[in-house]
């Protein structure tokens, strides 16, 4: 990806979204009475401004991308491993939907040292014993002080409460 | 570091076995939901009312302020939480009357919620600028007659707007939505500062959210719903008017469990309040602030919800108000 | 009563042991509370006023304002090291500071965060002191028309926060705008891309988008390349802020500071839009522009003055007014009415003791400030020493905890991951996530003036220009507009003419 197909990228992405905004989202999923008097009082105005912007910026982008001499550069992430890096990003995002899940489940302490430490696998740490460590007392830490300085009813789940 | 963990599961484990061995209702802390936000009428006397309560209860009661959409977020967590009565909800005019009346796309019902108590009511005042020219509701009404005037609210669905429709209904408006505009705002201190700067013409709100500025003499009270005059409001009240369906228009606050609470638990909670609201250093609190301190037995506060709840309901389908979309 | 009569009125009151003890106190808990994501400075007042209802007025209150004041200049700490902001005001600090920390520059970035604030501070108090009644007059004159024309200018700071493309700058405000249309309508209570969810009726949650957006990011790239930071320094650094530093940014802060005045004495705008627009002045001001967003100490001291202006300013329209410009003074007025005193303006013939006493409370607290901050600041630059791949879990629940205690809503951690994903989008695709954030916050402000004015005016838009202080903000908007354009214009001329010449030579 260069400089100029980013624009292409982003240009044609915002036209799309911006048509998508018009024709399926805003109809479905904004309400507005019958009895609005005036269009620029309705809850649909505001909404359907936002949609022509993003078609406008998008349509300047496109512009832009065509106007613009390929410098060459590419602006890539680093990373030597492709593949690998996509498996770790995928790995932190079932971890995360993991997190939603489990919170009411098992409490609020004992899904973040999980997440902790599984997390930290994740990213390889060259510190493992310190990071089951602070796994365990980070949680626990943050778990004192927010119940019990801060009084915060902090979800304590079905299974084990913490007193 | 292990066995330390796993003598702290064993331990919590052992905890966890005698909750099943049917214990005594609290044993542990209670939540406390409060639907809105910090320092606002239903914190303070959330907060004011947890010092004496958490004392008459024995357990430590978790405040924990849930706000959004007018109220709704935080009666739905309470809405969906276990019926055990270890979180409970700080129910308000404006979350559990105003808005069921209004409002058809709430997530939830009055009939959602089992109520416990109602232990405050807040008295509600009609006010205009001190440089309006109003000096009376009869020259609001007149003014309101030729058109252009406004008034302010905290939002859609708030006491505030409905109050101030009900209040031109009273007085011999006809179509109050036609003849008189909203403006609403984002929340109770914004709608008091539109007409402080002349946006709206008048409001409509709790007398507690207005004493300060009456003091000042920043703003001028022409109207008080209860039958008994405010202090601090030289204003008349609905009994001088002659207009007694007005003394329906009150603020509240309550406590409220979900729907199938226990019958242990919800007279429990009434002894509880009992003991609670004759603390005096509460009862002095809340009266300094503008609030009348009256205790309701569960009955009592289901049937007082309810009363107002359909006065409400009338108003907003005789009008057209209800929310569909 | 002379002025020196008040005076010695306000040091009888203010002057013992225990009311400078609770404004030192309030300091320490209100630097802790705003380091902590999520905490924040609003939840640490909260939190504090239950203290306050033995204590005497004048104690109780200054411990508020400490809290309040401290809680400001902590959430700099958190944004500068792990790219968190502590409180939605640091925000802006973010730009400059994160950068600095990575190479190694922390404690510098954290000096003059300081020093910008305690001078922020000093001029916001002296605003406070000598100009209360006359800006309080001046704030009632802001209804909505005056509030829309004055948001239509502020969000040409999206302009100065965009980065290298005005565009994708842009896109990233677009899409701040959308989504905080998400929750109920203001005029007709109607949902917005709520999808039956009554958790999105409310909206999404400020501070979980806040984090989402640059915190989570920076895990999720910790995952893409987890050996990316090796090789580069970030500890605190021995480099301190020197004076020199100080003074080349002392402008800029001046001006940050009375940004902050002006935005804090009207109620409404908050501290964060006052940071991003003494941040993008400085910008535009600034000999080195191109340097903004790369790790510029001027950047870094522009954002906390702007924030830190608006503490002592926000105390404005309270005191005269009895107006609370937002949550924390709204707060403080709760503790004012538990005392059985009412602020307005009765309450500087009344309570002149109190006034003035609060006055000397404040100046003292600019200096108490510089000292707990510079020994902070020293407690926690071992956050600068963690390895980074244990620091970025670490940083993960530390956000799941903070999010949460925000609004007691597990949801919003939900709202903070899928933001944290957004947020790594934007990054991959070189959109700043500033604009986003700036949109965002005034989008809705922008919304709801707009459509309270034609509300107020019965659809006639003459209401938009109906006086002096509008069209002053419409001047100035369309002035800025006409200035980026041009600027645009420019560079991308010299660009198109350097690529030329290297075609020609080449």
């Amino acid at each position: 990806m260069t400089s100029k197909s980013l624009q292409l990228r982003l240009g044609v992405t915002a036209c799309v979204f911006a048509l998508f905004l018009v024709v399926f989202a805003i109809p479905q999923f904004v309400s507005a009475p019958s009895n609005v008097g005036k269009i620029i009082l309705s809850p649909l105005f505001w909404p359907y401004t936002i949609a022509g912007l993003t078609c406008l910026i998008g349509l300047l982008l496109i512009l832009g991308w065509w106007r613009t001499v390929e410098d060459g550069v590419v602006l890539e992430e680093p990373s030597e491993n492709r593949p690998a890096a996509i498996a770790r990003l995928f790995g932190l995002a079932v971890i995360m939907i993991a997190m939603v899940w489990l919170l009411p489940v098992l409490g609020m302490v004992w899904t973040c040292m999980l997440a902790f430490v599984a997390s930290a696998v994740l990213v390889q740490t060259r510190h493992p014993k310190i990071a089951l460590i602070c796994a365990v007392l980070v949680p626990l830490a943050l778990y004192v002080f927010f119940a019990h300085v801060a009084g915060v009813a902090i979800p304590q789940g079905e299974f084990v409460r913490l007193p | 570091m292990k066995s330390k963990l796993i003598g702290l599961l064993g331990a919590a484990g052992i905890a966890l076995s005698a909750t099943a061995a049917l214990a005594e209702y609290p044993e542990r802390p209670i939540n406390m939901v409060i639907p809105y936000g910090a320092g606002g009428a239903t914190d303070i006397s959330a907060r004011t009312i947890a010092e004496p309560l958490g004392k008459a209860v024995g357990k430590a009661l978790v405040m924990a302020n849930v706000t959004g959409a007018g109220g709704a977020t935080g009666s739905v967590t309470v809405q969906n939480a276990k019926p055990d009565g270890y979180t409970m909800l700080f129910a308000r005019v404006g979350s559990h009357s105003v808005n069921p009346a209004m409002k058809e796309t709430l997530p939830y019902t009055l009939d959602d919620f089992r109520f416990v108590t109602v232990y405050e009511i807040n008295p509600v005042a009609c006010a205009v600028a001190p440089n309006s020219g109003i000096e009376s509701m009869d020259d609001l009404i007149a003014k309101a007659k030729e058109g252009g005037v406004t008034f302010a609210s905290s939002g859609v669905g708030s006491l505030p707007q409905l109050a101030s429709v009900m209040v031109l209904k009273e007085f011999g408006i006809e179509d109050p939505l036609g003849q008189v505009t909203h403006i609403p705002q984002k929340g109770g201190g914004a709608a008091t500062t539109a007409v402080l700067n002349g946006t709206a013409t008048f409001l409509c709100t709790n007398s507690s959210a207005l004493a300060s500025f009456v003091a000042n003499g920043q703003i001028k009270p022409l109207l008080v719903t209860t039958a008994e005059p405010v202090p601090g409001f030289d204003a008349p009240t609905s009994a001088d008017v002659g207009k007694p369906n007005l003394e329906k228009l009150v603020g509240w606050t309550g406590i409220a469990g979900p729907d199938d609470l226990p019958d242990d638990v919800a007279a429990k909670w009434g002894e509880w309040m009992a003991q609670a609201a004759s603390d005096e250093k509460f009862v002095d609190q809340m009266t300094k602030r503008g609030s009348i301190i009256n205790v309701m037995s569960p009955e009592d506060a289901n049937s007082f919800i309810q009363n107002q709840y359909e006065t409400f309901r009338a108003l907003a389908d005789e009008l057209g108000m209800r929310i569909k979309g | 009563m002379s002025f020196l009569d008040s005076i010695a009125a306000g040091l009888s009151v203010v002057a013992n042991f225990e009311a400078f003890l609770a404004l030192f106190a309030g300091i320490i808990i209100g630097v802790i509370g705003g380091a902590i994501p999520g905490m924040s400075a609003t939840m640490a007042v909260a939190l504090t006023l239950p203290f306050t209802f033995s204590l005497t007025p004048i104690t109780g209150i200054l411990l508020l304002l400490g809290v309040y004041k401290g809680g400001i200049f902590g959430g700099s700490i958190p944004a500068i090291l792990i790219k968190t902001p502590g409180t939605p005001a640091s925000s802006a600090t973010i730009l400059d500071g994160y950068p600095l920390a990575e190479k190694g520059e922390a404690g510098r970035a954290l000096g003059m965060a300081l020093w910008a604030s305690c001078t922020a501070d000093l001029i916001s108090n002296l605003a406070l002191i000598l100009f209360a009644g006359w800006l309080a007059s001046f704030a009632l004159n802001f209804g909505p028309p005056e509030f829309f024309a004055l948001i239509l200018f502020s969000l040409t700071i999206i302009a100065g926060v965009s980065g290298e493309s005005l565009l994708r700058g842009g896109l990233s405000a677009i899409l701040g705008l959308l989504l905080a249309t998400i929750g109920l309508d203001l005029v007709y209570g109607t949902n917005r891309f709520t999808f039956g969810n009554p958790n999105m009726m409310g909206g999404l949650n400020f501070i979980a988008v806040l984090i989402g957006l640059f915190a989570i990011p920076e895990i999720i790239a910790m995952a893409w390349n987890p050996t990316a930071h090796i090789g580069k320094t970030r500890k605190l650094g021995a480099k301190w802020v020197t004076l020199k530093d100080y003074f080349a940014s002392f402008k800029s802060i001046v001006r940050g500071s009375l940004i902050g005045v002006f935005m804090g004495s009207i109620p409404g705008i908050g501290a964060a839009p006052s940071a991003f627009l003494s941040y993008s002045e400085a910008r535009r001001k600034s000999p080195n522009k191109e340097k903004f967003g790369t790790g510029e100490i001027e950047g870094v001291a522009a954002s906390e003055a702007g924030n830190n202006g608006v503490a002592g300013a926000t105390l404005i329209p309270l005191l005269a007014l009895g107006v609370p410009g937002d949550v924390i003074t709204a707060i403080i007025l709760g503790a004012f009415m538990i005392h059985g005193l009412q602020p307005g303006p009765m309450m500087f013939v009344l309570n002149v003791d109190i006034i003035y006493g609060l006055f000397i409370g404040l100046i003292v607290s600019s200096v108490f400030l510089f000292f707990i901050g510079s020994v902070a600041i020293r407690g926690f630059k071992y956050v600068a020493d963690v390895p980074k791949r244990i620091l970025m879990p670490a940083v993960l629940v530390l956000c799941v905890f903070g999010v949460f205690a925000v609004n007691n809503n597990l949801f919003d951690v939900a709202v903070m991951f899928a933001m944290g994903w957004v947020g790594y989008a934007m990054m991959r695709h070189r959109i700043p996530p500033a604009p986003f954030l700036i949109a965002f916050i005034l989008g809705p402000l922008l919304e709801d003036n707009f459509r309270q004015s034609m509300l107020m005016s019965g659809s006639d838009f003459a209401v938009l220009f109906r006086g002096p202080i509008t069209w002053f903000f419409w001047t100035a908007a369309i002035v800025t507009v006409i200035a980026i354009s041009r600027s645009a214009f420019a560079s991308r001329r010299k660009i198109v003419a350097a690529v030329q010449e290297e075609q020609r030579n080449g």
